[in-house]
């Protein structure tokens, strides 16, 4: 019989610390499912026709004058076009967004990859501009890029998918001014099929900016998202 | 049944013939390039700018704006481009004479040759590279420029798109007395002031970033669904062994 009792103590003692492991993981499994941020908020997907269906180039509707075979240009093609505003070069140091509560400093330089790719800040912390393009606030789009999140949680650009037209975007300069971006439109775009000339090229005349993270689905293959998230700004003062 | 044919034919016709137009429509690659616009080494021109040129097969689309220049005088500017050039903007070094300055002749090895003369209208070839009265006369210092629909050839289409092509806004008023004058003579052009034809602002039309960016580590990508339940599986399993334990205690009791 103390044999018996023996056993069913070990037994009892086993089934509580069992008890105790289970509810420890079980507990912070559930904690870590709550206090976990949901996936990053995506941009209406109406946002994304209206530019992909528009030709990225339209040469003979720009500027009818000067069609090859049109005859001597009208005085009319001469005169200079209007741009809009247009600031004096100087790189970024911090970016404000306040309808999706960004505000990050010390911007870093981003450049090209050998396959000229523009490559991610390596701060999932900090935010990056492609220095080789003009800066935020020059005639051009400027393109700042930043990661939507982290191995463990959101990064500064969680919220871009949430960013709407008419946000304010505003970009500190390192001559101590500030270029101020309103948003056009946010869109999202697979980057297997991604409209280089739209986002890149050019800017049919305004300054303008170019916010970029990462959206769609994550492939855990790869370990990146299939989409790019695309803010389009122009400089208004 | 004959009209279903017919369109089959019509069908079929036009499927045959998308791979010969597509054939002939695409001729250089095509691509959007672009260009930061900064003063030309030893010339001293507080200007900037930025030329977006876009091409599609041997038709090219600029748009460019600067500031800083030279107001209300002419200012050429062209898109250069030489096989053997460096397919840069000239540095002090390329300042050949020594004279502390460089002409237009002094950064050909930096950029190559005017391949396109980038004028308000008529002729954009070459020939037109001082075609001082077709030139933006920037007012205000400024340049806002703007055409389409540029003819250019093949190889300069495909210079373009690669990057080896450089603009090159001229016109540097040495002198700062608001006009292009001084006694040395254009290398271009030798009747007209060196200041003339100077090059003021230049930059390198690179090809633009290919395809989007890798902007995240997954870290907030998964549904949290998954978590839950299976913790709280296993909190339910606890609640399990939690009671047998108890049941034990008590029956010790
Ligand atoms: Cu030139």
């Amino acid at each position: 019989m103390a044999h018996l009792t023996r056993f069913g103590d070990r037994r009892g003692s086993i089934a509580a610390a069992v008890t105790v492991l289970l509810l420890l993981l079980g507990g912070g499994l559930v904690a870590k499912a709550l206090t976990r941020p949901e996936a990053p908020a995506q941009p209406p997907a109406a946002e994304a026709v209206a530019p992909t269906t528009a030709p990225p180039v339209a040469p003979q509707a720009t500027t009818p004058t000067t069609r090859p075979g049109a005859g001597p240009a009208k005085p009319s093609s001469a005169s200079s076009p209007d741009f809009g505003p247009i600031m004096e070069p100087s790189p970024p140091v911090s970016l404000d967004i306040p309808s999706i509560g960004v505000g990050t400093k010390g911007i870093v330089d981003l450049a090209l990859d050998k396959d000229g790719k523009l490559q991610a800040p390596t701060d999932f912390a900090k935010a990056g501009w492609y220095a080789a393009g003009p800066t935020p606030g020059e005639f051009g789009p400027a393109v700042i890029g930043a990661h939507v999140d982290s191995k463990s949680g959101p990064a500064v650009f969680y919220r871009l998918g949430a960013l709407r037209k008419g946000a304010q975007v505003s970009v500190h300069r390192k001559d101590g001014s500030t270029a101020r971006f309103v948003v056009d439109r946010v869109a999202r775009y697979s980057k297997a099929d991604f409209p280089t000339a739209m986002v890149y090229g050019d800017t049919k005349g305004r300054a303008e900016l170019r916010l970029i993270t990462c959206g769609g689905a994550f492939d855990h293959a790869t370990g990146h998202y299939v989409d790019n998230i695309v803010a389009f700004a122009h400089l208004t003062s | 049944m004959r009209t279903t044919s017919k369109i089959a034919a019509v069908a079929l016709g036009t499927t045959a013939l998308v791979p010969f137009l597509g054939a002939g429509v695409a001729q250089a690659a095509d691509g959007s390039t672009m260009a930061t616009l900064r003063p030309v080494a030893l010339n001293g021109v507080p200007a900037n700018g930025t030329a977006m040129v876009t091409v599609t097969g041997n038709r090219i689309n600029v748009t460019m704006a600067a500031s800083g220049l030279l107001p209300d005088n002419p200012h050429a500017a062209h898109i250069h481009f030489g096989a053997s050039a460096r397919h840069e903007c000239p540095t002090a070094s390329d300042d050949t004479s020594g004279d502390g300055t460089l002409n237009t002749t002094e950064g050909g090895p930096a950029y190559g040759d005017i391949v396109v003369s980038l004028t308000k209208t008529g002729d954009t070839s070459p020939k037109s590279g001082l075609a001082v009265d077709r030139f933006d006369t920037a007012p205000g210092g400024k340049i806002q420029y703007e055409r389409g629909s540029i003819n250019v050839s093949s190889d300069v289409a495909q210079a373009i798109v690669d990057g080896k092509s450089v603009v090159v806004v001229h016109g540097v008023d040495h002198n700062n007395d608001g006009k292009y004058d001084g006694n040395t003579k254009s290398d271009l052009d030798p009747s007209l002031p060196t200041e003339a034809t100077d090059p003021a602002i230049c930059g390198v039309l690179a090809a633009a970033p290919a395809g989007g960016m890798d902007t995240g580590a997954g870290g907030t990508s998964d549904s949290s669904t998954g978590m839950l339940a299976l913790g709280g599986g296993l909190l339910l399993a606890a609640a399990g062994t939690g009671t047998f334990t108890a049941r034990k205690a008590r029956n010790r009791a």
